[in-house]
């Protein structure tokens, strides 16, 4: 159809390279989503006890990763840290090799850059609840970690969780660019099938539909959430 | 569908895909000026099709895209270290082949025990991504293949002990070698291939196909490639005489 050709689809090593690649960036989006969220919980948890270093602290980490690009921070990560003697002898060689390797680079650069994206979400949650509902809890008694965990923290996620949903499906875009630090992920593989069969636009439509459906599923499991977790009298629970 | 040769005679200049990164086959000079082996075979096929050699324009492609860029019609024909393969033969055309060039070897530190292919197997090697070799890297060798966009970060990731060796271009390590910065390394692993270089066109073009093909043998016949060889610092080999001395004897 369209003079589409996929006969390359048979050969098992590209069938294997596509399989790894799925694999590999679906380890790198769990991974650093997981970590991305825990860190803007701690960040906006941070944020919300009026520390001043603190705050200074916070607010450089999330200006520092959110204003700079992903692809940096990777290849930053890859070839600096090593240079400033974040390396170990690798016993079987007796050689002096770097730490960390370019998957780990990758997970950590990415952690860091959705977790100061996340933090300014979870930070909105927060700040944009109602004085309202503050006030009642407070004239209710509450302390203030009780009024944190109790009405704070469960409100403000479900307020952010549209934000995060942005946050997520973009980090999960962003690990393509792994491959640049040769993370043998989808992109990684793509790009060396379409060297070797010249079916580019093959390889870029396949590719381009496994992103779709991939992301479809988070977004999907989001929406879900979202609606689980919605309670009335607010937003779409109302 | 005018052929390329009727267009390239109305344009009155021909668009020519090469290197600018590859000593010595096409590269910049101290000038900024594309110069090198296959940059001066180009000339010669324009000056054979249009009569003057300044009759060019010179397109840097890289091995990622040049086929891209004939196929769609952005240049007219491909110099640019282009080895002949099966698969390629299926998307374009080959000119006669001028060039038997030794396939990938390996850069390693002169400390390195291995010097067998087979050695490889299941030790990191940096690469290039999208090199034509790879798969058979991977599948044939067992290499544990680390890929880079570029060279610059694959030079850097070998001398950070990110890999054993970097496998490329034979004739590219050999060039890296002669830098001061690389007196601490050698090639570990030679080629295991030689493969022939050709220009690439667009398929089907006959008569096109036909007067570079010429114009390739008429250069041969004048000996112009093994001087070319010389003026580019190449090693003389016995592919290209033997080729220079066949064009002669079909010529008389």
């Amino acid at each position: 159809m369209f003079g589409l050709d996929y006969s390359w689809l048979a050969d098992p090593a590209y069938q294997q390279w596509l399989l790894t690649g799925v694999v590999n960036t679906l380890n790198l989006a769990a991974l650093s989503s997981a970590a991305a969220i825990l860190i803007g919980m701690l960040g906006a948890l941070g944020l919300t006890l009026r520390i001043f270093w603190l705050d200074a602290l916070i607010e450089l980490f999330v200006e520092v990763f959110r204003n700079t690009p992903p692809l940096l921070q990777m290849l930053f990560a890859y070839f600096t840290f090593s240079n400033l003697g974040l390396r170990v002898t690798d016993p079987s060689t007796g050689l002096s090799v770097p730490l960390l390797s370019a998957f780990a680079c990758a997970a950590i650069s990415l952690s860091l850059f959705g977790g100061a994206l996340a933090t300014e979400a979870f930070r909105s949650g927060i700040e944009t609840m109602p004085r309202s509902i503050i006030d009642a809890a407070r004239s209710l008694g509450y302390g203030r970690w009780a009024r944190f965990w109790r009405i704070e923290a469960p409100i403000a996620t479900r307020i952010c969780l549209p934000g995060l949903t942005n946050i997520l499906t973009n980090l999960f875009k962003t690990t393509s660019q792994a491959s640049v630090i040769t993370v043998p992920e989808l992109m990684y593989y793509a790009g060396q099938i379409y060297n070797d069969t010249f079916r580019t636009l093959e390889v870029m439509i396949l590719v381009l539909l496994i992103y779709v459906v991939l992301v479809s599923i988070l977004t999907f499991a989001m929406a879900r959430l979202e609606a689980f977790m919605a309670f009335p009298g607010y937003g779409r629970g109302h | 569908m005018a052929g390329t040769l009727e267009n390239v005679k109305a344009r009155g200049k021909l668009v020519v895909g090469v290197k600018n990164d590859y000593v010595p086959y096409g590269f910049l000079n101290d000038k900024g000026d594309i110069v090198g082996f296959e940059v001066s075979l180009a000339k010669y096929v324009a000056k054979e099709l249009l009569g003057s050699e300044d009759k060019i324009e010179l397109v840097p492609v890289v091995a990622s895209n040049r086929i891209e860029f004939l196929t769609a019609g952005r240049i007219d024909a491909i110099f640019a270290t282009l080895g002949v393969t099966a698969e390629r033969a299926k998307v374009i055309d080959f000119t006669t082949e001028y060039v038997s060039a030794a396939g990938p070897s390996v850069l390693a530190a002169k400390e390195a025990t291995v010097s067998k292919w087979e050695e490889l197997k299941g030790k990191s090697v940096c690469g290039i991504q999208g090199s034509y070799y790879n798969k058979k890297m991977t599948e044939e060798f067992g290499i544990n293949l680390v890929a880079f966009k570029t060279q610059p970060e694959a030079y850097r990731a070998l001398k950070d002990n990110r890999c054993i060796g970097f496998v490329f271009d034979d004739m590219t390590l050999q060039q890296k070698l002669k830098e001061p910065d690389w007196a601490s390394y050698k090639i570990a692993v030679a080629p295991y291939e030689f493969q022939p270089m050709a220009g690439g066109l667009r398929k089907g073009d006959t008569e096109f196909h036909e007067a570079v093909d010429k114009a390739i043998a008429k250069a041969e016949a004048e000996g112009k490639l093994i001087a070319w060889e010389t003026e580019f610092g190449m090693p003389h080999s016995d592919y290209i005489a033997a080729r220079a001395k066949a064009a002669v004897a079909k010529k008389n």
